[in-house]
């Protein structure tokens, strides 16, 4: 099935299974690595990315959901974005698999709530890392909340 | 690595005209591995570990085009930080900024061969020398080839940021390479001291960072090559399964299959797509083979101590004796750790490019030089025709040790002509990996009527974690009776009590088991340092005073390194200071691979479930090299280790493993951030490791903060109120 959409402002023209999970036809298809595979059933949040600014866990959502919506994934994010400034100050990453995912559901968080207490970013943020990059995650939230205001 | 950087490399650093060697001229290029073996043989100033190859700096060193300079580490980059620590050593000697550096995994066509594998805390403490020294010898070499092209005396010419410098003559190293048709090889020149060290031990951003913030860092799953298809395996959740017969119609006439293969007792579907393999691979109709269905009980029963092989791994003076005669109280206990799976957080996988006369695999593999061995098996072909390619890896944590779906892939991709890319599902990762093993430990004591402690014994049931994996089952296991490196990894005791001893128990179980972050020292620290805890409780000391009365031998140098990591925590955690209500403190400290990790924890207990509010957590790595760095593994070994003694458990049901993806496999999140201080020491001369020590203090401390609240002792991980 032909399957149109945007993403990261460009236009994005499928052929492809329309139940295919949105995560697959992103990466495989149009070769945009960002969002990973972390466990294919929305409980890690490796695949994290928006659709028409709400967050989505792309491994479990068809592609045909995307029909003619605006993706975002963490290439779509311009370099100056808070999130990734905050990111890059604080040195979140380890191994840095897990981050992407991160990185989308905090630039998410921000949008709908750009004054977060600890605890809701704790509790809106329920991605998994396994390096242990959590403590730096929290400072960084943090970090590009401060930065949102400048 | 891109094409015309190897082209360039050869060209520009050997093709180029010859090598002159200690005097010998090598005329034309003779190939890589020829270069080796020689350049192996003649340079013998450098002091290597004995089991990394390649002396030659073009094997190590690359200048690229814009002047910034490529090195290429032998050692793999799975989050530990290992390419910023190896940027730093190189730009040290090498005269260039930090930002010129690049790091590269080396590709095993070309590159350095290391048969040792990444891990064990060894990758900065084995090359921190040898790095060095290959800089400056690099460095020397770029001198000496300015001092020929200027016609100068060698020691007119000076490096700075890259540039190499004589009076107002200036060229850049890579105008230098460029402009050299041949090269003289020094000797070992004289590494910096300290004192003039511009990088290392100060604070470095890693060299990764900007890669993985902006998404544009490459791990296996991220290899693309045109023509590519996909490939999803068929596993059996149960580990003891073996395919007995399976009926591929349904699959292979599903959409976008191109062919399932079935040979040797395993099976796969190769599709067009990755969501057509894995929607195939649930048609495949298979028949399991599963010879016993085997319980978690008869695990926890085939590991006790008193089962199997004993095999004595420690013994000063006679604890046996003294525990069973004369005055005193016998104080003894019983604890248990259970099987633990890594879970990084990318799955294992492969990509193969199998053609006629070359294959290149791109596997994050924490093993080399084994994985390519395996596959020019596999394969029939010349492992010079191999190319293991080594992109960053999603974490690694000892399950990328292994082998994973290498050598089906590669089969896969030679069977279909095309490139194969083939990533485990998580369920897979999960359910058809290799686990930390369960262990079980009896510790016993003596304590005489003034309190002292006269002997103290540690019996540990443990299976094999590597033995019998690396060398099959054939004599070593017997002849060593039990797995003392492994297994063995922090099993005796630290202090220095009189008498005692310590014992593995070596048994197998049917489960595949290996290494797991931390080792041995992981579970061996747990049962000995909450002993110790118990002991101090028992005879009513402070637990942190209690260890230091027993590190009394000023000639043991671990335990003064210890002692004054205990002086640290004491001092920074506040330690005694009045504890609000409701909170309890806990302490441990461990030695590992001769860096010395303490914690220092405070927990509540919140809604009936236990929360580590702080950790402190004190690490003496003999010497800094990045604190950032240092810093950052530490505070994941915090993050980890909480997740370790709160949650994780995995147990065996109808030979399966209880977790199948991260619903069943609760790990600390973003609400067990606890508040984290972090201190260095250092207490020598060279870095120790750093990327497990700081992992195993945290349970045991947790379980001691626990005893300090409510008086119970928690002896089984995960730890349940």
């Amino acid at each position: 099935m032909k399957i149109t959409f945007k993403i990261n402002g460009q236009d994005a023209n499928l052929d492809v299974d329309p139940l295919m999970p949105l995560l697959w036809a992103v990466r495989d298809e149009l070769k945009l690595t960002a969002t990973k595979y972390g466990c294919g059933k929305a409980l890690c949040g490796a695949c994290t990315l928006h659709i028409d600014g709400e967050m989505f866990r792309s491994c479990s959502i068809p592609v045909e959901y995307a029909l003619g919506k605006n993706v975002t994934t963490l290439e779509g994010l311009p370099e100056s974005h808070p999130i990734k400034q905050a990111w890059m100050e604080l040195q979140v990453p380890q191994c840095g698999y897990c981050q992407p995912g991160f990185m989308m559901a905090a630039a998410q968080l921000l949008e709908t709530n750009p004054h977060p207490t600890d605890a809701e970013i704790q509790q809106n943020i329920t991605n998994i890392c396994r390096c242990g990059t959590q403590s730096r995650i929290l400072k960084a939230v943090k970090r590009a909340i401060e930065l949102n205001k400048k | 690595m891109s094409e015309d950087k190897k082209v360039f490399s050869r060209r520009k650093f050997l093709k180029r005209g010859g090598i002159i060697l200690g005097g010998t001229f090598v005329a034309g290029y003779l190939g890589c591995n020829t270069a080796r073996r020689f350049i192996a043989e003649t340079a013998e100033s450098i002091d290597l570990p004995a089991k990394i190859t390649s002396f030659n700096p073009e094997f190590w060193f690359q200048v690229l085009p814009e002047n910034n300079i490529l090195l290429k580490s032998p050692k793999i980059e799975m989050g530990q930080g290992i390419f910023t620590g190896y940027a730093m050593m190189a730009a040290e000697e090498l005269n260039v900024p930090i930002e010129q550096m690049r790091v590269e995994h080396a590709n095993t066509a070309t590159g350095i061969e290391d048969e040792l594998g990444t891990g064990g805390s060894n990758s900065t403490s084995t090359l921190f020398k040898p790095i060095r020294e290959m800089a400056a010898t690099l460095r020397e070499m770029l001198k000496l080839a300015a001092a020929t092209i200027w016609k100068v005396p060698v020691n007119q010419v000076i490096t700075q940021n890259g540039i190499l410098q004589c009076g107002d003559k200036k060229m850049t190293f890579f105008e230098c390479v460029t402009a050299t048709k041949t090269w003289t090889i020094p000797k070992t020149p004289a590494l910096k001291p300290a004192s003039e060290f511009k990088y290392i031990g100060k604070d470095v951003k890693r060299i990764d960072l900007k890669d993985k913030v902006m998404g544009t860092a490459q791990y296996t799953i991220d290899a693309h090559f045109p023509n590519m298809v996909y490939a999803t395996m068929l596993k059996s959740p149960q580990f003891n399964a073996k395919l007995k017969s399976v009926k591929t119609t349904t699959a292979e006439q599903s959409t976008d299959v191109l062919k399932v293969v079935h040979q040797d007792g395993w099976c796969a579907v190769v599709a067009k797509t990755q969501y057509a393999a894995l929607l195939a691979v649930q048609k495949l109709e298979a028949i399991w083979d599963v010879p016993k269905l085997w319980q978690q009980a008869e695990m926890e029963a085939m590991v006790t101590v008193g089962k199997g092989n004993a095999v004595s791994v420690q013994k000063t003076g006679n604890a046996k004796s003294v525990l069973e005669n004369g005055a005193g109280n016998v104080y003894k206990q019983a604890f248990r750790t259970p099987f633990g799976t890594h879970a990084p957080m990318e799955v294992n996988g492969t990509v193969a490019n199998v053609t006629k006369d070359f294959a290149i695999i791109v596997v994050g593999t924490q093993n080399t030089v084994p994985t390519k061995a395996l596959v020019a098996k596999a394969l029939g072909m010349d492992k010079k025709m191999i190319d293991i390619q080594i992109p960053y890896l999603g974490g690694g944590f000892g399950r990328k040790g292994r082998f994973g779906n290498v050598v089906e892939t590669a089969l896969l991709s030679k069977i279909m002509g095309r490139p194969v890319k083939m990533m485990y599902t998580r369920e897979q990762e999960f359910q058809n990996s290799f686990y930390r093993p369960l262990t079980h430990h009896v510790l016993s004591a003596k304590i005489s009527e003034k309190g002292e402690i006269q002997a103290i014994t540690h019996d540990q049931a443990c299976p094999d974690m590597i033995l019998k994996y690396v060398m099959g089952n054939r004599l070593p296991l017997k002849l060593l009776g039990a797995d003392f490196i492994s297994a063995g990894h922090g099993a005796g005791l630290l202090y220095n009590i009189p008498n005692k001893s310590a014992t593995l128990w070596n048994t197998e179980v049917p489960v595949p088991v290996g290494i797991w972050r931390g080792v041995g020292m992981y579970p061996n620290t747990f049962a000995t340092e909450s002993f110790i805890n118990e002991l101090a409780h028992e005879t009513k000391k402070d637990a942190i005073d209690f260890r230091m009365s027993l590190l009394t031998d000023p000639k043991d140098e671990i335990a003064q390194r210890t002692k004054k990591v205990l002086e640290t925590l004491k001092e920074k955690s506040g330690w005694t200071t009045a504890k609000p209500v409701g909170i309890g403190r806990g302490v441990s400290v461990a030695n590992d691979r001769k860096s010395i990790a303490g914690s220092v924890v405070e927990v509540a207990i919140v809604e009936g479930k236990i929360k580590v509010l702080r950790v402190l957590q004190v690490l003496d790595v003999g010497m800094i090299l990045n604190p950032e760095g240092i810093r950052a593994q530490m505070e994941g070994c915090v993050m980890m280790g909480i997740s370790g003694a709160l949650y994780e458990e995995v147990t065996v049901k109808d030979s399966q493993m209880s977790v199948s993806n991260f619903h069943e496999l609760p790990l600390a999140n973003l609400m067990d951030v606890p508040d984290i201080q972090i201190v260095m020491l250092a207490n020598a001369q060279e870095p120790y490791g750093v990327g497990e020590p700081p992992l195993a203090p945290i349970a045991p401390a947790i379980a001691g903060a626990i005893l300090d609240l409510t008086g119970k002792m928690l002896r089984t991980l995960p730890l349940k109120l």
